[in-house]
């Protein structure tokens, strides 16, 4: 007879741990609704006389639809680089290849290179390139990133390499075993890669604030910057915006949370 | 192609919710947004007043800044058709019988149409 543990500790502990992590985004919520002084004692816990009207004040103190479209664009910009970019690179590195070792220790050594070592020459190509102050050139360095490389390259590595040899035989061009074998057997892959992509470029704060020049090719973190300096004393407010800029991150993770966990399990485990 | 697996999943249905829940709320704000504000004003034993001045005050960010004035007509019915504004304050006057507070009001859009549920009640200074 198999000895079964009570379920109970770890249930309490991961209770605990949720709640840990939770109480913050709740405050956050809690104080859009009411404008509550963070500093108030004693603290009410439950919000009093909630209403919305902080975000309207939101909406109307920045232009918050033209931030809200800046941030939808790079962001897709960088999701559609990512994937097809990420899945080009992995396809590769699935290959044996001279220098492949080589090609997969530079790769890892650049993960150590933080963005701002590299933030200059970024600007100067993305200037020579004519880029400064448009979509592109605020998506262009968050097209590719090693990580999602490696999580596509964990999930092509799981395909079966005779599925391979035998679209080859039939006469597949390696794009079109790319896009048509590999990447629908990738779909936790493409989550990940399309969540992760999303949620780096949407809070991305450094790049846009080094190569925008103009107010309206400003993203949302750089808005709630801006919020910050000209609306210091609307607590309200302020809490308002900073969930009306994490609300979509928050849906997309949500919506897509089975595949992004999936996808960054999959190749963790042999056999 | 199975049209059906591909629309009827998350990945659209969430979206497509989203998108007709803000088409549905521009097309109220398209039609309720011509700054219609309207209240009564009473005096401290809840009579209607005639001729009292209630002025509007609109928030600019900083303070507020007063943008018009009406007269109250024989009901005490009040009726502003220029608010700019989505946050606003709302106070009436007449020599002789008093004033009342400021009351301010929230709005969920700029020039909301709205009704003051609770009258502005004059009360004598003291």
């Amino acid at each position: 007879m198999m000895l079964r543990y009570p379920r109970w500790p770890i249930h309490s502990a991961l209770v605990l741990a949720s709640f840990v992590m939770l109480v913050p985004f709740y405050w956050v919520l809690k104080t859009s609704l009411t404008g509550d002084n963070i500093y108030a004692y004693p603290p009410s816990l439950l919000p009093r006389n909630p209403h919305l009207f902080f975000y309207v004040d939101v909406w109307y103190a920045i232009p918050f639809a033209r931030y809200f479209l800046n941030s939808v664009i790079v962001s897709l910009i960088a999701v559609a680089g990512n994937v097809v970019f990420n899945a080009m690179a992995a396809y590769a590195l699935t290959h044996g290849f001279r220098g492949k070792q080589l090609v997969l220790m530079l790769f890892l050594s650049c993960m150590m290179v933080p963005f701002q070592a590299t933030i200059i020459p970024a600007y100067l190509i993305t200037g020579r390139l004519g880029l400064l102050d448009s979509w592109l050139g605020l998506a262009l360095p968050q097209c590719s990133t090693i990580i999602c490389i490696f999580v596509f390259k964990a999930s092509f590595d799981a395909v079966p390499r005779s599925l391979i040899d035998a679209a080859r035989i039939d006469g597949l061009s390696e794009w079109r075993i790319i896009w048509h074998i590999m990447m629908p057997l990738s779909k936790s892959a493409i989550a990940t890669n399309v969540i992760l992509a999303f949620i780096w470029s949407w809070n991305n704060f450094l790049w846009p604030l080094i190569m925008t020049r103009s107010a309206d090719m400003q993203t949302l973190p750089l808005g709630l910057a801006r919020f910050l300096s000209y609306q210091e004393d609307t607590t309200g407010a302020l809490y308002a915006f900073c969930i009306m800029v994490l609300a979509p991150g928050l849906l997309l993770f949500l919506l897509a949370q089975k595949e992004f966990i999936r996808g960054l399990t999959s190749g963790a485990t042999k056999g | 192609m199975n049209w059906r697996l591909i629309l009827l999943n998350r990945f659209v249905l969430v979206p497509g919710a989203i998108v007709v829940a803000i088409a549905l709320w521009n097309l109220y704000v398209a039609t309720h947004d011509h700054g219609i504000v309207t209240g009564r004003v009473v005096d401290a034993a809840g009579r209607p007043v005639a001729g009292a001045t209630v002025s509007l005050w609109t928030y600019n960010f900083t303070t507020y800044e007063q943008k018009a004035e009406v007269k109250t007509d024989a009901e005490g019915v009040f009726r502003f058709t220029d608010n700019p504004s989505h946050r606003i304050q709302i106070g009436a006057e007449k020599p002789g019988v008093g004033r009342s507070q400021r009351i301010p009001v929230f709005l969920y859009f700029r020039a909301q149409d709205t009704t003051l549920d609770t009258p502005l009640r004059l009360s004598a200074p003291g």
